[in-house]
């Protein structure tokens, strides 16, 4: 046997098994995605007609107070805030390995997109008048 | 004199302790439908005895020659020399620790493959002959069954790169895939518990790298989705 071998020496396999989780991010990842990919054309949409004169800036607001609008706009933020999340927390947990650091930022990114969501949802609901 | 072509080869001795290099040879063409492997054995029998590679078979059978051809990996034996762009670079899967030139170390990779538990688990009481499929159920398994654990795809996987030591890596989860379809298996939802995680399946991004470095043309990505749909349709 060589001494002078540099193979690393072999840990005895201690492998912690499944975290049972996983499932339901894959699943919001894509149930909002669908979501978005319904939705998301409707804001472009009016955005085009507001620019193309088809819609003037009380019309632009009649279309937004409606309750059918405010509860689709609701539905896109929603959407928005978990896709953002769960894509934002795929990349995380991909490139920072340091597991505390991971925690950190990932719940760090909860507050803010939470906090934003509901700064939004304040705005399409015109809570406080 | 006959055709020459052209090799590049990653050479690295830890013993030496010396830093990799890429080592250049010149081999000539020995006959038609010559693969890279007859450029390696050529180097190995007449050039330089030194380099150091595994192979055993021959034949895309054994995969034990899997190899970075060209920045693309892939086994030594059944690639023609035809059609690579010279110099041919040849270095070892990308992402393994080196051992010796092209040879890497294997262990981790195995260690992952053990962990799906590849053999078949039944609960019920062995059959007086065999456990029967019918030609459909046996038609589950193709696809899967051929996989010769080369290693090619996974070490193709910038998601295991990244991930390698929690993400089992395409090679181990189509193996999963190939029993969690076996008919014959009784033990779907203990294998299924065992692969919802996040890093362990759900870090697939179906990058498909995988799919393309396969020697045998299988597609892991495809088995991975498989899992997926399983988990989801179990929830559901």
């Amino acid at each position: 046997m060589n001494e002078k071998t540099t193979l690393p020496v072999k840990l005895p396999i201690k492998e912690p098994g499944a975290a049972h989780s996983g499932l339901s991010d894959w699943y919001w990842q894509r149930l909002s995605a669908v979501v978005l990919a319904v939705l998301l054309p409707l804001p472009f949409f009016l955005l085009v007609s507001v620019y193309g004169g088809s819609v003037d800036q009380q019309g632009l607001l009649d279309l937004l107070d409606h309750f059918i609008s405010r509860l689709l706009h609701t539905l896109l933020i929603a959407a928005l805030m978990i896709h953002v999340y769960m894509g934002l927390k795929v990349i995380i947990e991909d490139y920072v390995h340091v597991a505390g650091l991971r925690v950190c930022l990932t719940g760090a990114m909860l507050v803010v997109m939470t906090g934003f969501g509901i700064w939004w949802l304040a705005i399409i609901w015109a809570w406080g008048g | 004199m006959s055709e020459m072509i052209q090799l590049s080869v990653f050479r690295y001795d830890p013993e030496q302790g010396d830093k990799p290099t890429m080592q250049n040879y010149k081999v000539p063409i020995t006959g038609s439908g010559m693969k890279l492997l007859d450029a390696l054995n050529y180097i190995k029998w007449q050039l330089d005895g030194t380099l150091t590679y595994r192979r055993s078979c021959g034949e895309g059978v054994c995969g034990s020659d899997g190899v970075n051809i060209n920045g693309v990996n892939g086994l030594a034996c059944i690639t023609p020399i035809a059609g690579l762009k010279q110099p041919i670079h040849v270095r070892p899967l990308p992402s393994m620790h080196v051992i010796r030139d092209l040879v890497v170390d294997m262990d981790h990779f195995f260690d992952q493959y053990r962990q799906i538990q590849p053999w078949l688990k039944t609960f019920t009481p062995t059959p007086e002959h065999e456990r029967l499929q019918t030609p459909e159920q046996r038609a589950e398994l193709d696809g899967s069954y051929e996989c010769i654990l080369c290693g090619c795809c996974t070490t193709s996987c910038p998601s295991w790169w990244w991930n390698g030591d929690r993400f089992l890596g395409p090679a181990a989860l189509l193996q999963a895939n190939r029993w969690i379809v076996d008919s014959r298996d009784e033990a779907m939802g203990e294998r299924l518990d065992q692969l919802e995680d996040s890093f362990r399946l759900y870090r697939c991004h179906q990058i498909m790298n995988c799919m393309e470095a396969c020697p045998k043309e299988l597609n892991p990505t495809a088995a991975i989705n498989n899992i997926k749909r399983k988990l989801l349709a179990r929830k559901s």
